[in-house]
């Protein structure tokens, strides 16, 4: 055992150095990116038409972010984005559950869902704008359809990779079925279904930015897509610019989560 | 050899009584007699193994003690009452490892206790106890992903031990570990027993083993399996290390290797022969 503990506290020594000099050179390849953007659009390399400078970025941001628009078009996205993850994790958890309780139905209704990951949800768009109107609603469905189906795949392959031993230990100590749930099922599930969970939040906000892109009132999407149209590059850059941060900072916060689960297993 | 037939044994009402049990199962190719007509008793403060060729059914007889499988014919019963299903006062340790890797050592330990219902300061402290028994002490608040297989062996004895069963049922704790570890951790089982006491019913495949941990040694038969002999192991206790290199331990074991070897070569078909 003095071995075991030995070699883990020698990977971990040599872990933290190498983790933030990887964060380094991803810093600097980051600032090269930017550097070398900045030039090519300020000598012309790259047309303006198409991409203005990353210091332009900076400056319109600097007058957009503040505006009254921006908090409206950034709330809109923030709520349509979290109430659609809300729901997928809400239905996909225990659509994952039934799956795997139920095996029969999970042979049954596997090929739909895996159908539903593949097929392009967007499709359905004009129709539920038909029939919902020009509003959160339509994106909603379609950013909850698409973040439902990861959660709930891999709830249900989490569920079953559980060792058997688990149950028959559960039942040796004549834990309840809500304590073999409580206590031993959902956190041995957690670190394997929290990739799903991550997935179906990245797909909240695919589905959302795009479906905002195509046609909507209101929304960090929207705006972007407004821009485009009108051919104000600069903007348009502005609102991409927002959408890239929004989504870095929220998986960085994904990833942070997951590596604190997943230390508990180590 | 000191031999007794099993149903001649005394049976008090505290014990753990087999009343010819049998268990059956219907598979796709017809129906497979896993055990038939079992009977004995686990005398208050014994050290019982249970040995046979593989597919005997020695985990399923555990399985029936625990109340995880219910026997087609006949019935266990512990303390008066026959077994119906899990019990507070039986515990397992299992040859997979079966810790919660979620958990720290110390609530690990203390899981069994959980499910009671105990408070967290007493089930706390009895698995601080259970802990220092084991000598994993040190170790409460790490997790079994940083320990070896035989420390986490170890957290399982522990985790059943706290629940002071009236009877520990252990279905080859140690057959995932190598050959060091194992002897080690059934040295330090013994010490463990030699304080506790409880009584023991310990599936192995290693007649060594059974030899040195043993009160009794029950020996299966092939398929159907029965108690073909139950060897009273009457080595001195305490045993110290060198009880191996004893001449009545090396008959024990020789006795209880050809009884064994008749019933591995019915298990692997006519002409098996093994040295």
């Amino acid at each position: 055992m003095t071995v075991q503990e030995k070699t883990s506290s020698v990977q971990s020594q040599q872990r933290t150095p190498l983790v933030s000099r990887a964060a380094l050179v991803r810093w600097v390849i980051i600032l090269a990116l930017v550097a070398v953007l900045e030039f090519t659009t300020r000598t012309g390399m790259i047309s303006q038409s198409l991409m203005v400078p990353p210091s332009e970025i900076l400056t319109r941001l600097a007058s957009i972010v503040p505006t009254e628009q921006f908090g409206q078009d950034a709330a809109r996205t923030l709520t349509t984005i979290l109430v659609a993850f809300s729901i997928g994790l809400v239905l996909g958890i225990p659509l994952g559950v039934f799956l795997w309780r139920v095996p029969a139905a999970g042979r049954i209704l596997e090929p739909f869902i895996v159908t539903g990951y593949a097929m392009p949800t967007l499709l359905f768009y004009p129709v539920l704008l038909a029939l919902m109107g020009l509003n959160a609603g339509p994106i909603i469905v379609i950013a909850a359809s698409m973040s439902l189906i990861p959660i709930a795949l891999t709830t249900m392959v989490a569920l079953n990779a559980i060792k058997p031993i688990l149950h028959k230990l559960a039942n040796s100590v004549s834990a309840s079925p809500r304590q073999y749930y409580l206590k031993v099922l959902f956190p041995a599930a957690t670190p394997l279904i929290f990739p799903g969970v991550k997935l179906g939040f990245i797909y909240a906000v695919i589905g959302t930015v795009a479906m905002e892109f195509i046609l909507a009132s209101q929304g960090v999407g929207f705006r972007a897509g407004f821009y485009y149209r009108e051919l104000n590059t600069a903007d348009m850059w502005a609102y991409i610019a927002v959408v890239i941060v929004l989504s870095v900072l929220v998986n960085s916060v994904l990833t942070w989560l997951e590596k604190r689960i997943r230390r508990d297993m180590l | 050899m000191s031999q007794v037939s099993p149903i001649d044994s005394v049976e008090h009402d505290s014990d753990v009584v087999f009343d010819n049990i049998g268990m059956t199962f219907g598979t796709a190719s017809g129906v497979t007699h896993a055990v038939a007509n079992v009977s004995g008793a686990i005398p208050e403060g014994k050290f019982v193994s249970v040995i046979g060729p593989s597919g005997c059914g020695k985990s399923t007889l555990l399985d029936m003690v625990g109340g995880l499988l219910k026997p087609t014919q006949g019935s266990v019963s512990i303390n008066g009452e026959s077994v119906t299903g899990p019990r507070r006062d039986t515990a397992m340790v299992f040859q997979e490892d079966s810790t919660l890797h979620w958990r720290t050592v110390l609530d690990n330990v203390a899981f069994g206790l959980e499910v009671k219902g105990l408070p967290k300061a007493e089930r706390h402290e009895r698995a601080r106890r259970m802990i220092e028994l084991v000598g994993l002490t040190g170790f409460e608040d790490h997790r079994p992903g940083q320990l070896s297989g035989g420390m986490k062996q170890r957290v399982a004895i522990a985790r059943a031990l706290a629940m002071e069963p009236r009877v520990l049922l252990m279905d080859e704790p140690f057959g995932a570990l190598d050959q060091q570890t194992r002897q080690f951790i059934g040295r330090e089982l013994l010490r463990i027993w030699e304080k506790t006491r409880n009584r023991v019913l310990f599936i192995t495949h290693d007649i060594q083993e059974a030899v040195y941990l043993s009160d009794e040694v029950w020996v299966m038969s092939a398929r159907p399996s029965v108690v073909k002999e139950v060897v009273t192991i009457d080595l001195p206790r305490p045993r110290p290390e060198g009880t191996h290199a004893l001449p009545r331990f090396r008959e024990l074991e020789d006795h209880l290797w050809a009884l064994v070897k008749v019933e591995a070569e019915k298990t692997l078909g006519p002409g098996a022969r093994l040295a």
